[in-house]
């Protein structure tokens, strides 16, 4: 599997390793944070816990939305090219990864809006 | 309509027939031969998919029949309240065995054996790329599975629940063997799933119908590709799992014993990591079934054929972001809980995207009511209500009323018989034809699926007001007058009828079922993907060359140029089995692979391997240790037959193209393997790190505990070092290892043995400086996650001397060269993966407790 | 004997159990967080069986509308609004709504009751702390409770895990080794009510119930104080005949008569087991008759309980000590 095509493979999955990056942080954060008592800290009059969310959150979704943006790009200026058949499938799969990845992503870090931290 | 999903400019049309007929003298009986199954005693030594995909799945099919008998047991004890039919033990025993031969001997290879017999078929392989591994691995789950089985039989069945949950299991609490059985007897049960996984993964990515790109996969493919993945990463969390609970059973190391530092969540977490995915293991494949019967019942594309990959790669994803979900009543924060909540409504959504596509595929085409379609119906009725209820469960403050009641074995048996088993019994009706010579009855199948469809329902049905009206699970008997008495009859009435529907199943089979070789009952369906083309032992008398998604509607004569011999590869290049490896994306054809016919290797390897593990539960340590250096000596006697080499010059396989028929490196499909068995062993050493730290934050002020000394740093710097010599070594070794004069590097065997040293060396000096700073492992958690730590490494590093001595013997016996090298890549990676894992180790033991500085 | 105990235990829950609601039901809510979680059942099995009907019609339509009526359903703009735009929409509007109500179910309250639980094989251990200068005491499988206040109660298990549920309160909370869980729930119905064990724990997890009794404060204040007291002398020479042979029976090593010698840590209190309504862990109703079975029968009724089978007293004796039993009130 040449470096180009591992490339494509991370591309069309991107978003949804993206989300598994937010997943095991903002779990992992939360838990370290709540079972050792670091909770009460503050960043900017929030609470760290729900910072470190909507921050992991942010870095997840922008990045996403790029990937996105950018096949969707490619994708329309392939029309009429004699790009293989494998190639596009994998861009339109991605289109369609990565879109969905936005919503899941956006779901993922909404606890932080209403959840107490640790209780 | 249905429109075409892709701009014609990406099609390739192929216009001139690759072989020219008539075909050479002979050609096909040279095939024949190559292929012939072994016949009289050593019939069971066949390892082509044909015979070891129908055992497999006879075999699963077995143990669904014996779970369901269970089942219908514990039934007639809830007819009624305060009944006597079954003891308490006995019923424990009953939904213990219930639910894990359900989960692991049935609906795991199950849907492993399924793919076994249909994936080469479908994508015009002649065979999986490693035969004797998947009979292997076949052997094992049989021989393992049937003894695991039986001990129902003598009251010796684990009876702390298919989940196992410590401190219940622990030596306090269960001192008997009970606990062990469901341990080392789900050993080998990983063993053959992690195997089936490689062979999945390998096969989809590398074994495939020329010019059947990426685009062009069928659905079934990606989701037994997705499902290999799946097991392939969640897996290795149970792995780690058993073997810390066996660990703590047999030696007292307390992972899990809150007094000495351990926690009983850690358990939860590993084996709901696995457990939860393992729900979409069972679905996804079955998924995938649905995916090819839809279409041809509708006689029409699949719509949505993009959107149905996006849906099967998202669950793959998401499902792994769901298991606290089944925690949600341990009070973890409620943030937390959030999380998996969200994560647990997110993979609602790939599921819907599924079940509109097959709607869609059915009203643009005109769905014949056969009894597959019935069954497909069945299956998106009961799988619908199922998904629902699972997206009420997703919500934290609903489970935590409907966790553990019989709510949620509403909703499990739901997503189960309706996302599992409604589709496998489609399956069998669809694809008889292909594996027998007559095709199963419609007039019964109707009665089968009426009988079940009903029954399935009229049982689990009433459960959920069962459970909503306050009835908890896993309770062998309940109180009269709690409301729960006529709900549990209507219960057990629709269980027998499901039974009946099974049973009916049985004599179709029975009546109709006529194994067939080459003569099958055929295309009786009019389908469109390959698995339909005239086949063979062989498979395929010549691999074709597809150009779309539908290859029998888009190529009208394609099953007669095939079997005329005028696509690829019509005989054996070889005058062995072969097949025939593709790129991974876009299907070119890149060598030749000599595939490994019958033999005993795999199936004594496998007796052996059962005999290890289930000697080692009954405490013969002498003889399990004695079976165990048997299973490995059979494997090496096994491996002894591979990497043949360059046996003849690249040879034609028509249209022109000369490939192959060895090659080395990353398009090496053993390379691939390997690959993925690192990606699993990274995963059982991850889960394990997980392990460590997971005790670190459930243990504050106490890491190390007091009076632990942690060994001078001047110890793992020197193991480390020698771990970094020893994998140089082999670098140079594998640089030297080259060019065209085969047996020049003469330094080869003496270097791989140096670095055999070295790595042993290292893994005793830290092993040694742990023993003189006087770390007990059974004090503390703290030093059971140590020791555990280091003896994984150790496994690893004993593996790497045996591969070590293994390829420097083959050097020695003229089987390895700077050509001829497989052997050697394949011990090399193994080597790199075993000093990557040994250098985090050391970080991990030696840095964190310093880093962290006992907070 | 014991059958007949589990049929007259059978009676006896029927009588509450006869209207639509049930003593062990999260249909029937008694308490405001159950309430709120019942509001949530109530609307996604309303949502869902909607949804249900909807799916199976179209798929119904799919099969059997005329070809040309059932076209506009058979492409990939169905897949896209019915599979994905419909289910983000719906999810998103639900998730919110399951995360609020998650926030406000199970909230550790002000001045809220405290209480303490302990799981143990299979029984259940029950301590009400020291309190505004009322003393401390113990129970077993009996939880009264307040209605109107708050209550928080702490659990942890001496064993194995078990899970403590009471479906007309709310959730389960689980009862994990090492670990202290909370539960937090008011009681806003009088009444009485049943809890048990939601996790597997073992050979008798079938048999591991217990009384949940909501009172009026002023009753549950008396009902407190009278438990906090010593257990009574035996009035008559019956009952002291009884007191004898449970001192001389050994009882006392594993059970607390708090006011006697009898101080055994490793059984459930029996200082007041006359006021409580059921015995073995919510199992029979509290008589004499009961009684004497459960002693002289445990691992027959019970099999796999941590309490031998006493078989060996004479009828006499055995009635004399359930009396004993039945008298400490």
């Amino acid at each position: 599997m040449s470096g180009t095509r591992t490339l494509h493979v991370l591309v069309m999955l991107g978003g949804m390793i993206a989300w598994a990056v937010q997943f095991t942080i903002i779990y992992g954060v939360t838990s370290t944070l709540c079972g050792r008592g670091w909770a009460d800290a503050t960043l900017f009059g929030i609470g760290i816990v729900q910072a470190v969310i909507v921050a992991t959150t942010v870095l997840a979704f922008v990045p996403t939305a790029l990937v996105f943006m950018g096949l969707l790009r490619a994708y329309r200026s392939l029309e009429g090219e004699d790009a293989s058949a494998a190639t596009a499938f994998m861009m339109q799969a991605g289109i369609l990864i990565n879109g969905l990845s936005l919503i899941v992503i956006l779901w993922q870090g909404a606890p932080a809006l209403i959840l107490p931290a640790c209780a | 309509m249905n429109a075409p999903e892709l701009p014609n400019s990406f099609e390739r049309k192929e216009t001139d027939l690759p072989n020219p007929l008539p075909r050479p003298e002979g050609e096909f009986e040279a095939l024949k031969k190559a292929w012939e199954p072994p016949r009289g005693i050593s019939f069971i030594t066949a390892v082509n998919n044909t015979y070891v995909g129908l055992w497999y799945v006879g075999t699963a099919f077995l143990f669904f029949i014996l779970a369901g008998i269970l089942a219908l047991i514990m039934r007639a004890q809830l007819a009624a309240p305060e009944s006597d039919l079954v003891s308490h033990d006995l019923y424990n025993q009953l939904f213990t065995m219930h639910g894990t031969v359900m989960m692991f001997l049935f609906a795991v290879p199950a849907v492993e054996a399924a793919s076994v017999y249909l994936l080469p078929n479908m994508q015009a392989a002649r065979d999986l790329p490693f035969p004797r591994l998947s009979a292997y691995a076949f052997w094992a789950y049989f021989v393992g599975g049937l003894v695991f089985f039986g001990t129902i039989f003598f009251g010796l069945s684990p009876n702390g629940g298919w989940f196992m949950y410590p401190p219940l299991t622990s030596t306090k609490y269960s001192p008997a063997e009970n606990a062990d059985w469901w341990l080392l007897g789900i050993g080998f049960i990983e063993i053959s799933a992690i195997a089936g996984a490689i062979e999945i993964i390998v096969g989809v990515m590398k074994t495939r119908a020329v010019g059947m790109s990426l685009d062009k996969l069928p659905v079934y493919s990606w989701a037994m590709l997705v499902f290999a993945v799946m097991i392939v990463i969640g897996f290795p969390a149970i792995i780690l799992g058993t073997l810390l609970l066996e660990m703590e059973r047999a030696f007292d190391w307390p992972f899990f014993i809150a007094e000495r530092g351990g926690d009983p969540l850690l358990w939860q977490h590993l084996f709901w990591f696995f457990g939860h995915p393992e729900v979409y293991i069972i679905f996804l494949p079955a998924t995938g079934m649905v995916s090819m019967i839809v279409p041809t019942m509708a006689q029409t594309p699949l719509v949505g054929y993009r959107l149905v990959v996006l849906a099967l790669i998202a669950t793959g994803f998401l499902s792994f972001g769901l298991w606290v979900h089944h925690m949600f009543a341990t009070g973890l924060p409620k943030m937390s809980l959030g999380f998996f909540s969200a994560a647990s409504t997110a993979v609602a959504v790939p599921s819907g995207i599924q079940v509109f596509a097959w709607i869609a595929t059915i009203a643009s085409g005109r769905m014949r009511l056969t009894t597959p379609s019935l069954f497909i119906i069945g299956f998106l009725f009961v799988f619908t209500l199922g998904g629902l209820t699972g997206v009420m469960v997703a919500m934290a403050p609903f489970d935590w009323q409907a966790h553990d009641s019989y709510f949620v074995v509403a909703h499990l048996h739901y997503v189960l018989i309706g996302g599992m088993v409604f589709p496998l019994f489609a399956a069998f009706y669809y694809w008889v034809p292909v594996a027998s010579k007559r095709p199963l009855s419609e007039r019964l199948g109707r009665w089968v699926f009426g009988l079940m469809f009903i029954g399935m329902n009229v049982t689990f049905l009433p459960m959920h007001i069962t459970g909503l009206i306050g009835m908890p699970r896993r309770v062998y008997t309940y109180p009269v007058g709690m409301g729960w008495d006529s709900l549990n009859l209507v219960s057990t009435i629709g269980a027998f009828m499901l039974a009946a529907g099974v049973a009916l199943f049985l004599v179709d089979l029975a009546r109709n079922f006529r194994f067939a070789g080459e003569n099958n009952a055929g295309n009786v369906w009019n389908a469109s993907t390959l698995e339909w083309l005239p086949n063979g032992n062989y498979n395929t008398r010549s691999i074709p060359s597809v150009v779309g998604r539908d290859p029998l509607w888009d190529q009208p004569g394609l099953s007669q140029d095939v079997e005329d011999g005028r696509y690829y590869l019509p005989g054996t290049a070889t005058g062995v089995r072969e097949a025939l490896v593709t790129s991974p994306f876009d299907a070119r054809p890149q060598y030749i692979l000599q595939v490994p016919g019958p033999g005993w290797q795999p199936v004594l390897a496998a007796v052996f391997t059962a005999a290890f593990f289930l000697l080692l539960t009954v405490k013969f340590i002498f003889t399990s240790v004695i079976c165990g250096v048997l299973a490995v000596g059979c494997v090496i006697w096994w491996l002894w037959e591979t990497d043949p080499g360059p046996t003849r010059p690249p040879a034609d396989i028509g249209g022109g193209i000369v490939i192959p028929v060895y090659v080395t490196g990353s398009m090496n499909h053993s390379w691939w393997a390997m690959i993925v068995l690192m990606v699993v062993s990274g995963m059982i050493f991850t889960c394990l790190i997980f392990s460590y730290l997971f005790l670190w934050l459930v243990n504050p002020g106490v890491w190390p505990p007091q009076g632990v000394r942690i060994p001078g740093w001047i110890w793992p710097a020197l193991s480390a070092i020698l771990y970094c010599a020893s994998a140089a070594l082999v670098a140079v070794a594998s640089r030297q290892l080259q060019g065209e004069d085969r047996r020049k590097p003469r330094s080869v065997p003496i270097m791989i043995g140096v670095a055999l040293l070295l790595v042993g060396g290292s893994s005793a000096i830290d092993l040694w400086s742990q023993w003189q700073s006087a770390l007990s492992p059974s004090a503390h958690a703290y030093g059971a996650a140590v020791y555990a730590i280091m003896s994984l490494q150790i496994f690893f590093v004993l593996t790497t001397l045996i591969m070590g001595a293994y390829t420097i013997a083959r050097w020695l016996a003229g089987k390895l060269d700077s050509i001829r090298r497989t052997t050697f890549d394949n011990t090399m990676l193994f080597w790199y993966y075993t000093v990557g894992q040994g250098l985090v180790g050391l970080l991990v033991v030696h840095g964190f407790p310093r880093f962290t500085g006992g907070v | 004997m014991d059958s007949v105990a589990r049929r007259a235990a059978g009676l006896l829950w029927a009588l509450p159990v006869a209207g639509c609601g049930g003593v062990q039901s999260a249909l029937d809510p008694a308490g405001g967080d159950a309430t709120g979680i019942y509001r949530l059942t109530i609307v996604m099995t309303a949502g869902a069986t909607l949804i249900f009907i909807v799916v199976t019609a179209l798929l119904l339509y799919a099969i059997f509308a005329p070809p040309e009526r059932r076209a506009w359903l058979g492409s990939r703009r169905t897949i896209v609004y019915g599979g994905l735009a419909f289910p983000v929409v719906t999810l998103s509007l639900l998730l919110p709504y399951g995360l609020l109500v998650m926030r406000d179910t199970d909230v550790p309250r002000p001045g809220a009751l405290r209480i303490e639980v302990i799981g143990e094989q299979y029984w259940w251990r029950v301590r009400y702390p020291a309190e505004d200068g009322q003393a401390e005491f113990s129970t077993a499988n009996e939880l009264v409770v307040p209605i109107g206040r708050p209550i928080t109660v702490s659990v942890t298990a001496a064993d194995v895990i078990h899970s403590f549920w009471i479906p007309n309160f709310g959730g389960k909370i689980d009862m994990i080794p090492g670990r202290i869980n909370r539960f937090n729930f008011t009681a806003e119905r009088p009444g009485i009510y049943r809890g048990v064990c939601a996790e597997f724990c073992g050979d008798q997890h079938a048999r591991m119930a217990f009384d949940v009794v909501a009172l009026e404060p002023a009753a549950f204040a008396s009902w407190r104080s009278t438990q906090a007291q010593p257990a009574p002398e035996p009035a008559i020479p019956f009952l002291a005949r009884g007191g004898e042979l449970f001192r001389a029976g050994g009882c006392g090593s594993c059970h607390v008569v708090r006011g006697t010698e009898a101080n055994g840590r490793f059984g459930p209190d029996l200082t007041h087991v006359g006021s409580r309504r059921t015995i073995g862990a919510g199992q029979f109703p509290n008589n004499i008759g009961t009684l004497a079975g459960w002693v002289a029968n445990v691992q027959h009724i019970k099999p796999g309980a941590r309490m031998p089978s006493y078989g060996s007293f004479t009828g006499e004796d055995l009635r004399a000590l359930a009396g004993y039993l039945e008298s400490l009130k």
